[in-house]
């Protein structure tokens, strides 16, 4: 068995750090645990979820996808642009933000291939944290997931001896791969974080694909004021935005996150827009988590992390309208 | 495949016409030959392609030329934003970014030995026009041909110049026409919306297919013409727009309910569209 | 308090003075409520930790749907609503307040009731003491030091717009950031748009933010933009004489001149 101290965890992000892998890890960051590249000396908070995920790392906030070197007169040549994927280990990753790779590996190669996502993808080795502790906010165990699930995983860190130490398990050969830098030990894994099923989501599935129309929208959205935090903080949400960016010299053309919830997201340069109030975004939100992403995919566009309810300062909260779908359709 | 997906083609500007006010057609010469062979090898009628300016951005709008001239590509359009504006500001000889083709095309091989209908409003012939040349370039393999193309004035009709040659052109028959009061003196077309001049012209719907493209209103109007006439929903087929940034399934803004513009269209039969929600268009 | 709040707000919906209540639920993090039936009241709560502006709902296209509206109203909202008015943007006659502060309900208040309430009871509202410290401590430092120090801040903004939706006073229908042509501002999540972005935020409020503090508490990357807040509005009260939200009638100093203006930074 292979266990770590939990007051001497900083010591595999060293070694790891010093083994060459660049290393993300929810770090302290004045009071805010964010999920973040680890730089040596810092604190890695293992007892909050980060208000970021993996999904930083993989898909980043913005990015550079094509460049052109400007010049006289509107002339321009295309400059190629390097891959940024460095060997990454992402340590104490949620459950449910490992499973949420599987939804976005989907989105990203179906049919088309996004070349600079498979590459920092096959760059990363993601070694979750199961969960002993859950919050009001956490649902996973009502999308398929669980508190010690392994979907995403290359290894997992499992708390064990009441917290004070994790026996660490390799899932994959990228997390075999690690197994040196972890001693031989012994512990008892502690019980994983108890939760209830809220709902089930293929009657959810099935609500929605039924009741585009329904007037349940426009009362449910009522409190949404259409920021991007939700979508911000989701470990699955991928829409983005493509921006150019100039000076004198160059041009860059960058991916940038963007969300449904915003009421510019879909609008026409005509000025028509097929979604043109709250209750049509959140709609939106909703069916592409539970309707549109599993019919595609054969996979939910949600894990239940809960950050969208934990952090909107409105209220709004997906579990909850889920409940509500769900007693809709009885 | 090539998996860097927003690194474009390069195309330049050989002749660039005016068709209406704040509509330009440009014709455009591949830089590389190899990107040529590469978008003739996956081009098909009805696909679309990102046009852009470095330093503005790209914009979303179809090839308006047949895949049967491969040397180059046309695309017209139309100045609303500020993509389309730098676009047009471009002039011959400057080059452009392009990435596509992307979408879904018009089946035309499944159409052979069939009479075909197309009726455009506006700005939406382009769209139509690749369609109608790829038609011609392979006139033997289809029956009748017939162009109903409306615009609101005489000056909003686009390829004038092509209009002229498909009404000289013995094997098609060419309608146009423009709104009550858009007519200049010298008009020798028809005047009237386009439902109603459909209408008098009472085209067969006896193994013919209908090629629908304009504003949401002439659609709207045009469609119970066609049922009146006896036109199937799987034999109605029409391009749909929506903004798009990706053109390839992931930036997530082009769904109009399960169904994505970009990957699954942008060409549908109107039985495909009466299953998609009519509140997410 | 939470007694006379339920009545007063079921009474104005009896009497149709209201056809919307917007308030605050019990339930944990205490979200937005929106009620249109009398006996659906009972839900209603308050109390600080309700950190909402609801007067930003106002701007709302389905929330102004559905006027009259009545708001549970803070103190801040109550100068918010001022603000709103002051800049054409609440129809008057269309929205009342149910105003609130801490642990005591103060009644219903129209715009011109409210403005006289503050006037008359809260007269100099400002920024809490300890922010004010806070302001004060940045102050002390060189501008390279408060420019270091901000950087590190606005990097771990994520361009949600958290801040933007929760705030009353951004209520444009197309917001400075999002105009493209030009592009004034960067959109990426970056360095300099995304310092660009929260100092044109915090600009635009001056003289104008009411310190409601919603917009900090929006922020999930815990952003201390009241500092920001605060520091404009002691300047926009300093050089301006400006203390928003008390007069319905007041031209915002951001949007005005006077030849009496300090001209004296033009040389």
């Amino acid at each position: 068995m292979k266990t770590i101290e939990i007051g001497r965890f900083s010591d595999l992000a060293q070694a790891l750090s010093t083994a060459g892998y660049r290393v993300a890890a929810p770090v302290d960051d004045g009071g805010v645990v964010r999920f973040k590249e680890w730089t040596k000396g810092r604190e890695i908070a293992l007892g909050a979820v980060p208000v970021d995920s993996v999904k930083d790392f993989l898909f980043p906030r913005s990015e550079v996808v094509a460049r052109f070197a400007l010049e006289e007169a509107g002339a321009f040549t295309p400059v190629p642009v390097e891959r940024f994927a460095p060997k990454t280990v992402a340590l104490g990753v949620r459950p449910c933000d490992a499973a949420a790779l599987a939804a976005l590996d989907a989105v990203f190669n179906w049919d088309y291939r996004d070349g600079s996502y498979n590459a920092r993808r096959a760059a990363t080795t993601v070694v979750s944290l199961a969960c002993a502790k859950a919050d009001a906010h956490c649902f996973c165990i009502s999308v398929g997931g669980a508190p010690d699930g392994t979907a995403g995983a290359d290894a997992i860190l499992r708390p064990a001896d009441g917290g004070s130490k994790l026996v660490f398990e390799a899932l994959s050969d990228k997390g075999r791969l690690l197994e040196a830098m972890v001693s031989d030990g012994q512990a008892v894994p502690d019980a994983p974080a108890a939760l209830k099923k809220r709902f089930d989501p293929a009657a959810v599935g099935r609500w929605l694909a039924a009741n585009f129309e329904s007037p349940f929208w426009k009362e449910a959205a009522l409190a949404c004021l259409g920021c991007g935090a939700c979508a911000y903080a989701c470990p699955v949400c991928h829409c983005f935005d493509l921006q150019d960016e100039s000076d004198r010299k160059e041009c860059r053309r960058l991916r940038n996150w963007d969300s449904c919830g915003f009421g510019l997201f879909t609008l026409h340069a005509s000025g028509h827009n097929p979604r043109p109030d709250q209750s049509a975004r959140w709609r939106q939100r909703v069916m592409h988590k539970f309707s549109i992403y599993p019919q595609k995919f054969k996979t939910l566009a949600c894990t239940g992390c809960g950050r969208c309810a934990r952090l909107c300062q409105a209220g709004m909260a997906i579990a909850e309208t889920c409940e509500r779908i769900e007693a809709l359709g009885r | 495949m090539n998996d860097d997906l927003y690194k474009p083609f390069l195309l330049r500007i050989e002749t660039a016409r005016d068709e209406a006010p704040d509509v330009r057609t440009f014709r455009l010469k591949f830089a590389d030959e190899g990107e040529r062979v590469e978008f003739f090898r996956r081009y098909r009628v009805g696909m679309f392609g990102l046009y852009g300016v470095p330093g503005e951005g790209e914009s979303t709008f179809c090839v308006a030329s047949p895949p049967t001239r491969e040397g180059y590509i046309e695309c017209t359009f139309r100045k609303v934003g500020r993509v389309t504006q730098a676009l047009q500001d471009l002039e011959v000889g400057q080059a452009l970014t392009f990435r596509g083709p992307y979408g879904s095309h018009f089946p035309i091989d499944s159409w052979k030995g069939r009479d075909l209908l197309f009726i455009a409003g506006g700005i939406a012939l382009p769209p139509m026009r690749s369609v109608i040349w790829n038609i011609l370039d392979r006139r033997a393999e289809f029956g009748k041909v017939t162009v109903v193309y409306g615009a609101r004035t005489t000056a909003d009709l686009v390829y004038k110049h092509e209009l002229a040659e498909w009404a000289a052109r013995p094997d098609m028959t060419l309608v146009t026409t423009v709104d009550p009061g858009g007519q200049t003196p010298d008009w020798k077309g028809k005047v009237g919306f386009v439902p109603v001049v459909l209408k008098e012209l009472n085209p067969a719907a006896k193994n013919c297919v209908a090629v629908l493209c304009g504003p949401p209103i002439m659609i709207k109007l045009t469609l119970p013409v066609l049922s009146a006439l006896g036109f199937s929903p799987k034999d109605i087929y029409t391009t749909l727009e929506n903004r798009m940034k990706c053109g390839v399934g992931k930036c997530g803004r082009c769904n109009v309910g399960g169904v994505y513009v970009c990957k699954d269209g942008p060409v549908f039969t109107l039985d495909e569209l009466s299953r998609l929600p009519a509140g997410d268009m | 308090m939470m007694k006379a709040l339920r009545q007063e707000a079921a009474k104005l919906l009896q009497e149709k003075r209201a056809a919307l209540i917007i308030g605050f639920a019990e339930r944990e993090g205490h979200p937005a409520l929106f009620i249109s039936k009398p006996e659906d009241c009972e839900r209603l709560f308050y109390d600080v930790s309700c950190r909402q502006n609801l007067a930003a709902y106002l701007s709302k296209p389905e929330v102004s749907a559905r006027r009259p509206v009545a708001i549970v109203a803070s103190l801040a909202a109550l100068r918010s609503l001022v603000v709103l008015t002051a800049e054409s943007q609440a129809a008057p006659g269309q929205v009342l307040a149910l105003a609130v502060d801490k642990d005591a309900f103060l009644g219903t208040f129209d715009v011109a009731g409210a403005a006289e309430l503050l006037r008359s009871k809260y007269p100099d509202l400002g920024p809490e003491k300890a922010l004010l410290e806070r302001v004060g401590e940045l102050s002390k430092k060189s501008v390279v030091e408060r420019a270091a120090f901000w950087a590190e801040e606005f990097a771990k903004c994520t361009r949600c717009y958290a801040c933007r939706a929760a705030c009353p006073g951004c209520y444009c229908a197309r917001c400075i950031v999002e105009k493209n042509a030009p592009q004034w501002v960067s959109t990426a999540a970056l360095g300099h748009g995304n310092y660009s972005w929260n100092i044109m935020r915090a600009f635009h409020q001056s003289g104008r933010c009411t310190l409601c503090g919603a917009c900090e508490a929006a922020c999930p990357q815990g952003l201390p933009l009241m500092v920001l807040n605060a520091a404009l509005d002691r300047e926009a009260l300093e050089e301006f004489g400006a203390r928003p939200g008390y007069d319905p009638e007041g031209k915002p100093v951001i949007g005005s001149w006077s030849a009496e203006d300090d001209h004296s930074y033009m040389r």
